[in-house]
């Protein structure tokens, strides 16, 4: 077999990403340049830190964009000559070379560490988004009215929390229950969450004008039930939207995971916000609970929301990581990282290097979103 | 002449931030002799705090001394090293801060903290730490001081923190003390106290002060000289009675003038504002800091160049910044001054009867077992308000007069006794259940301007809001043109519409608030201590507002606030509670005026005057106000009241006082004979003017 050396295959690598470097360019570049105008998102250019987390996340952002031109070969597709061969092994028939080497199957590792990223890029923030809308929808209630919603609503996230987490996923997510309606159950609950919020967040506030609330909510009905159908039931009338039923167990996991940790936040939150002046006045014009809260209250409370989003994402990636590792995450064929960890361990004494593009590209990422993290909270307490 | 003990020379300190440099003290100079007490004043942003943090050199991770020295006992302070200021700080030069809760460690008991002093600075060993911290106790007036040394400090009130931390300040005998607003936070009887203690600690100890304050009967009170602040630099200096009597610069004069004082009226005497808006700090003018907002101003003469502090003609000691100083006719009246015809009140508006507000406390909160108790915040209250009329509620923390706010507003629901709005009765209604039209019948302005508005939406749609929620307005167009037209109201320019509220200051947002309150035309506001939080000439203009705007609509006003002057000056009635309880209810020419019940006496004797001529009787109540969990028994005032042994017997500590009748309207709840009622001297006299001033009340032009 050919080799390709040490120089040739980090120099091939770098020419892969080009457009991944084109677009870091512009963008940063741009962004730099304007970083007055652009409020916090521009502060984060102030400090180092936050340009080393921005850069690693959209690094990996782009690449999930253009992965279609980075990898050079398919990511389940196998070559029976290539199995467990060191990087720089050069493929026979198409004459491009296997960067980082091949895995136990004979698949090009690059390849699939890029493609890779997509899976969790599209599933680590829209979980924890909806993790975050049935956070906030039940974390305001328990925080602003205290009392026995309160204790009650308190007690199940702590008994979610409590729950060991790894237990909890093979629950979820095993074959046996795969085939019950559980998951579409929990999946269906979810999903309502942020219909609801919007639902009511359009009600209260815009309710006295019917002509913009009618619209909002006929919006909200056409886009909201559009996701909702092709997301849970997989029955999407126009066939773009859908989630295969494995991707929307981890899913819905993933959000009954992570749910309580936000619930705790918003609530902490809630509960000192409720103190305020400008509360009491709401009060004292007559508002109804829900106005207050979903607009008074929670307007307040995004800036160690967005810190903590910018955490959780991270956390979610890892958690993925390891669903894939324990063999729960998606089918043995694809590309996620974890899976990849799973399935290469085995011969770390026979290929060292068979373990390590998959497991850099998760730490890198988890890193960068930490490092973002720090820089927001950094920057939005500065003057 | 002996040496200064700090002399502080072209100070010039300025904050490094994002936006660049930005000077907080600019040519700053200020001298003081040992013994003595010199007062810094002036209002937020002029960079008094910033100057005493200089001097501590605390100045935090922006701030830095660009130029200029501090001399302390010979020594500049600007080229020490840490190590050396360290053996300085706390053992020569102390410093006593605003807030006491925050400058305590919760974590530690007192005693340990107030050891900590003598060990590190004087070496001494342990017991004779204990013995000096209990001495000091004892000579800060605590009372069972052993009992305090073992608490923590949040088993204390907030005005026995702040004499520990007096305490604390004095136990290695410094030469300078430093206090920065250190009665603010505190009630105005607790204030008295502290004010006395610390005159006399500072003759008894020789220890020179330095006293920051915004509040100038307050350093009338406890300094010999003063030093008045505008925008980072001294604008005026001298004894504290040429500057008060005598004052030769236009801010000083417009600071006097917006204050209310004693025999001012507000429909004959409204109060002065001074016109504009304090510069920011990178805007300032040319010249004269004051100079866009000073009536004298002058083109050539004002606007030249760097003014320096020059001596007033015929006075040592006395300096100014004023260019114009001895042209200036000081004695002039202010011109523009609009009288105001009173305002007839017209037929009751609102009228509570024999109102209680009961809150039942477990005493054991974690489980919720235990035997309740029972915390009375109001116990029968009766009261009558009319159209147009402004009754004042005067009382310190603890008397009940927010929960009384609360169960008007609807946040709370009376326990017993009837609260009518016209015919409408409205104590046992809470806020959800009542029609729109009630609510915003009864709308409150609330204390805090920084919390009074939702830092998330902008100003002009939180104004929209109130007005949809009160169904004024068909259209979301004719909304906004209301709420312009209240942007108009409170004097803010229409910009403003779009402006976030971290983007005003306290006194625009505050505006913003009576503009809220008044959105939907109500029958009653209640202002709840509305200028409270503001500084000096800006409350003169929020009042003024308030008065403006109450005159015109017909709105009958129940002004919350425990400063005495601004309610005698706006107000028609006067409602005094103590612990729960109404202690004195009548027009504000019959509370102020002798006979008094013993606490509105006290209170009228605590409040600090700005006025050389005002003589006021010493009175200084002991201890601190009770708790509402454990009322005393009989009268609630009886544990500090002065004049207790002019009860025969212990009728006081026996039986809750009965509401009597003492002339047309003016009612009082004590148990004092009318013999002495009718023997009681009025607390504050203006004795003989001496020669010119400028406290003379301005004549109407």
């Amino acid at each position: 077999m050919e080799t390709i050396g040490a120089f040739a295959i980090w120099s091939g690598v770098t020419i892969q990403f080009w457009p991944v470097w084109l677009g870091l360019a512009i963008i940063m570049g741009l962004s730099y340049a304007f970083k007055h105008r652009l409020g916090l998102y521009g502060h984060l250019y102030d400090s180092g830190v936050g340009i080393a987390g921005l850069a690693l996340v959209l690094f990996w952002i782009l690449t999930a964009m253009f992965a279609d031109t980075i990898a050079p070969f398919d990511p389940i597709e196998q070559f029976g000559l290539l199995k467990r061969k060191p990087p720089g092994v050069i493929e026979s028939g198409s004459g491009i070379p296997f960067f980082f080497g091949g895995d136990n199957l004979g698949r090009d590792l690059f390849s699939r560490m890029v493609y890779g990223s997509r899976f969790v890029l599209t599933i680590a923030p829209a979980a924890t988004l909806v993790a975050f809308m049935v956070g906030i929808t039940l974390g305001l209630p328990a925080g602003y009215f205290g009392g026995r919603i309160d204790t009650v609503l308190t007690f199940l996230a702590n008994l979610v929390l409590a729950f060991p987490v790894i237990l909890l996923f093979y629950l979820l997510v095993t074959p046996g229950v795969r085939e019950t309606p559980i998951p579409t159950t929990m999946a269906a609950v979810f999903f309502m969450f942020p219909i609801i919020m919007f639902a009511t967040l359009f009600k209260t506030g815009y309710g006295s004008r019917p002509v913009l609330f009618w619209t909002l909510m006929g919006f909200t009905a056409v886009i909201g039930g559009w996701l909702y159908l092709g997301l849970v039931f997989n029955r999407d009338p126009l066939g773009i939207v859908g989630l295969d039923p494995n991707e929307l167990n981890i899913f819905a996991a993933v959000v009954f995971a992570s749910s309580p940790a936000v619930f705790r936040i918003v609530r902490g939150l809630t509960m000192d916000i409720k103190t305020r002046d400008y509360v009491a006045a709401a009060q004292t014009r007559g508002e109804g609970p829900w106005y207050i809260m979903l607009w008074e209250v929670l307007p307040n409370a995004r800036g160690p929301l967005i810190v903590d989003g910018c955490l959780r994402i991270g956390y979610t990636t890892i958690l993925l990581g390891t669903l894939g590792f324990f063999g729960l995450g998606l089918s043995p064929e694809s590309p996620d990282w974890g899976s990849m960890i799973n399935q290469t361990r085995g011969f770390i004494r026979l290929v060292p290097t068979i373990v390590l593009p998959q497991t850099i590209a998760l730490a890198s990422l988890v890193l960068g979103l930490n490092l973002l993290a720090d820089g927001l909270r950094e920057q939005s307490l500065k003057d | 002449m002996s040496e200064p003990i700090l002399e502080i020379e072209n100070l010039s300190i300025s904050f490094f931030t994002r936006a660049g440099e930005i000077p907080a003290v600019m040519d700053f100079s200020c001298t003081v002799m040992p013994g003595e007490a010199m007062g810094l004043v002036g209002e937020s942003g002029c960079g008094k705090s910033t100057v005493a943090l200089g001097i501590m050199r605390d100045l935090g991770n922006n701030g830095r001394i660009v130029s200029g020295s501090i001399r302390f006992k010979g020594r500049d302070l600007v080229d020490m090293s840490d190590a050396e200021l360290r053996h300085i700080r706390g053992s020569e030069v102390s410093m006593v801060y605003q807030e006491p809760m925050a400058s305590l460690n919760p974590a530690m008991r007192v005693n340990r903290q107030l050891m900590e002093v003598p060990m590190i600075h004087d070496g001494v060993s342990k017991g004779e730490a204990e013995a000096r911290a209990l001495e000091l106790l004892a000579a800060v007036k605590l009372p069972d001081p052993e009992r305090i040394a073992a608490a923590y400090p949040h088993q204390l009130s907030g005005g026995q923190q702040q004499r520990i931390i007096i305490a604390m300040a004095l136990l290695s005998k410094p030469a300078l003390l430093l206090l920065d607003e250190p009665t603010t936070a505190l009630d105005v009887t607790v204030e008295a106290g502290i004010v006395q203690l610390v005159r006399e600690l500072g003759e008894k100890f020789g220890t020179s002060m330095l006293f920051i304050s915004h509040n100038l009967g307050l350093i009338l009170e406890t300094c010999n000289r003063i030093t008045v602040m505008y925008s980072g630099e001294a604008v005026e200096a001298g004894t504290v009675k040429e500057v008060f009597d005598r004052m030769r610069h236009p801010y000083t004069q417009g600071l006097f003038r917006s204050i209310p004082r004693p025999g001012a009226d507000k429909n004959v005497h409204p109060l002065m504002t001074i016109r504009g808006q304090l510069p920011l700090p990178h805007e300032r003018p040319r010249g004269c800091n004051f100079g866009p907002r000073c009536d004298h101003f002058q083109a050539a003469i004002c606007d030249l160049g760097d003014l320096y502090m020059q001596p007033v003609a015929g006075e040592t000691g006395h300096d100014t910044r004023c260019a114009r100083s001895s042209e200036i006719d000081w004695t002039a009246p202010p011109s523009g001054l609009a009288v105001h015809e009173p305002v007839k009140p017209g037929e009751v508006v609102l009228s509570v009867d024999d109102l209680k507000k009961y809150y039942t406390v477990a005493s054991n909160s974690v489980f919720g077992g235990g035997e309740k108790r029972t915390v009375k915040a109001n116990e029968s209250i009766t009261l009558e308000a009319r159209e147009a009329e402004t009754l004042a509620i005067v009382g310190e923390s603890g008397c009940g007069k927010s929960t009384l706010a609360k169960i008007l507003l609807g946040l709370e629901t009376a326990t017993d006794g009837d609260v009518k709005l016209g015919t409408t009765e409205i104590g046992s209604v809470e806020i959800q259940d009542r029609d729109t039209r009630t609510v915003s019948s009864v709308q409150m302005v609330f204390q805090n301007p920084f919390d009074t508005l939702n830092p998330s939406h902008s100003v002009g749609a939180q104004i929209i809001r109130v007005l949809e929620q009160f169904e004024i307005g068909d259209s979301l167009e004719a909304r906004r043109k209301i709420m312009l037209e209240l942007l108009d109201l409170v004097k803010l320019p229409r910009e403003f519409e779009t402006r976030k509220p971290r983007q005003l200051s306290g006194g625009q947002k505050q505006r913003i608030g009576i503009a809220r309150a008044f959105a939907g035309r109500p029958r009653v506001v209640v202002a709840d201590e509305p200028v409270s939080a503001l500084d000096v000439s800006v409350q003169a203009a929020v009042t003024e507002l308030l008065m403006d705007i109450q005159r015109s609509s017909r709105t009958t006003m129940l002004f919350i606030s425990h400063d005495l002057s601004v309610v005698r000056y706006l107000s028609d009635r006067v409602l005094v509670m103590y612990l729960g309880h109404v202690v004195e209810y009548g027009t504000t020419d019959q509370v102020f005026a002798p006979p008094y019940h013993p606490y509105t006496e006290a209170l009228l004797a605590a409040i600090p005057i700005a006025d050389t001529k005002a003589r006021k009787k010493h009175i200084v109540l002991e201890g601190d106000i009770p708790s509402a969990m454990n009322p005393p028994s009989g009268c609630p005032f009886q544990t500090r009241c002065p004049r207790k042994h002019e009860v025969p017997g212990d009728q006081c500590e026996r039986e809750v006082p009965a509401m009597r009748e003492l002339a047309n309207g003016h009612q009082i709840k004590c148990h004092l004979s009318d013999a002495v009622l009718d023997s009681m001297e009025s607390v504050i006299s203006l004795s003989e003017p001496t020669g010119e001033s400028a406290t003379e009340q301005p004549t109407p032009s």
